[in-house]
C-alpha cells in the first residue's frame, strides 16, 4: 500500500522525468506546486505525465475518466496534490 | 508514450476507452493531440475507443520536412487506421483536421459511419481566419491567439510554454512545407459533397470566417446538421463543454 508520501515522490519523480530539463532537478515539487503556474507543464505533457502514471499504477487509476469530469479551467489549475489524492482514492 | 510508425513519419499516439472505435484529428500549428484530450475525447472515452494522434510535425510527432498537404496526411491516417478492420470508424477533426477527415470519407466512404466537422476551412486557402494568422512572425502569430489561451501560455515564471509554442511554430512556419502546402490546397468541388452519404455534423463558430462553410455543407450535404457556437476559430478552447456535448450527442446518436 503506497502512502502519501511515497506517490507524492512518485508523481515527483515522474513529473521530472517527463520535462526532462535541467532546472527540474533541483525545483521543489510538493503537494501545493500547480502544473500551469509552477511547473509550466505544456498540455502534451501532462498527456504523457498520466501515460506514465498509469503504467505505474494500473488500470485502478483511470485518469481519463476523472479528466472528464473536469472543465477545461479546473483541468489548468490542477496541482500536484490533486493528483495524488486522485491516485490515493483510486488506490484506497 | 506510443509512437507509431505510419507512412514512413513516427506519429505519437493515445487510445482512450473501449468500445466503437472514433478518431479525433486536431488543427495546425498550435493544435496536438491535447486538442481533444482535454475536452471531447475523455467523455468520448467513457463508451467507445478513442484514437488520437499528433499530426506529423506537431506535439510530440516527428518534425519532418515535408508532406503537410492533405492528400499526404490522409495517407497518414489510412497507415494509422488498421487494414483489417472493416468496421466503420467514427471522424472528428478541428480545422485543418477536419479537412483531414472529410477528404479521408470522400475517399473511403465505407470506412466512415459519422463525420464531425469543427470549424472546417474551405478552401484553407480562402479562410481568412487562416492566411491572416500564418502571414504573421511566429511571436505575433501567438499575441494573435485568443486570451484565454495566451493567458496560460504566459503563465509561470519562465514563460516556459510560450517559449516552447514559439519553438514549435518556427519549425512549422519556417522549417517545413507547412505554410506553401497549406496555400496551394484546393477547394473540395460540390459534386464531392454531394457524394457524402454519412451523417455529417458541422460545428462553428459564430465570429468565424468560417461559419459560412456551414451554409454550403448544409446546402450539399445530404445528411447534415448543425450546430453554432459562440466563439472564433478555436472552438475547441473557446467553447470547450458545449463542443463537447454536441460531439458526444451525435457519436451516440
Amino acid at each position: 500500500m503506497s502512502t502519501t508520501p511515497q506517490i507524492l515522490a512518485g508523481v515527483a519523480q515522474a513529473i521530472r522525468e517527463v520535462i526532462g530539463e535541467d532546472w527540474i532537478a533541483d525545483e521543489l515539487i510538493e503537494a501545493s506546486t500547480s502544473f500551469t503556474d509552477d511547473l509550466e507543464l505544456e498540455s502534451i505533457e501532462f498527456v504523457a505525465l498520466a501515460e506514465k502514471l498509469q503504467e505505474t499504477y494500473g488500470e485502478r487509476v483511470d485518469f481519463v475518466s476523472w479528466l472528464s469530469q473536469m472543465e477545461l479551467d479546473a483541468i489548468i489549475g490542477l496541482t500536484v496534490g490533486d493528483v495524488v489524492e486522485f491516485i490515493e482514492s483510486c488506490l484506497s | 508514450m506510443p509512437i507509431v510508425n505510419a507512412n514512413g513519419v513516427d506519429l505519437h499516439t493515445q487510445v482512450l476507452g473501449s468500445g466503437p472505435s472514433v478518431v479525433m484529428v486536431h488543427g495546425l500549428l498550435t493544435g496536438s493531440l491535447a486538442t481533444w484530450y482535454y475536452t471531447a475525447a475523455p467523455a468520448l472515452a467513457n463508451d467507445c475507443q478513442v484514437l488520437l494522434y499528433d499530426l506529423r510535425g506537431h506535439g510530440r510527432s516527428e518534425r519532418v520536412a515535408a508532406g503537410y498537404d492533405v492528400d499526404t496526411m490522409v495517407a497518414d491516417l489510412e497507415a494509422l487506421l488498421p487494414h483489417s478492420s472493416d468496421t466503420p470508424v467514427i471522424l472528428v477533426g478541428h480545422s485543418y483536421g477536419a479537412l483531414i477527415a472529410l477528404q479521408f470519407a470522400l475517399k473511403h466512404p465505407g470506412r466512415v459511419d459519422r463525420l464531425v466537422l469543427v470549424e472546417l476551412p474551405l478552401p484553407p486557402s480562402k479562410m481568412e481566419e487562416i492566411t491572416r494568422f500564418v502571414e504573421r512572425d511566429p511571436v505575433d502569430m501567438v499575441a494573435a491567439l485568443p486570451e484565454s489561451m495566451q493567458q496560460v501560455l504566459n503563465a509561470g515564471p519562465r514563460r516556459r510554454r510560450a517559449t516552447r509554442l514559439l519553438e514549435g511554430l518556427r519549425f512549422l512556419t519556417m522549417e517545413c512545407s507547412l505554410l506553401k502546402d497549406l496555400v496551394a490546397e484546393e477547394d473540395v468541388p460540390d459534386d464531392a459533397l454531394q457524394s457524402v452519404q454519412c451523417p455529417v455534423l458541422g460545428v462553428f463558430g459564430s465570429r468565424s470566417s468560417c461559419l459560412s462553410v456551414g451554409d454550403r455543407l448544409g446546402r450539399l450535404v445530404a445528411d447534415y446538421r448543425q450546430v453554432t457556437l459562440e466563439g472564433g476559430h478555436y472552438l475547441p478552447l473557446e467553447a470547450a463543454s458545449a463542443l463537447t456535448e454536441s460531439i458526444v450527442g451525435f457519436v451516440r446518436g
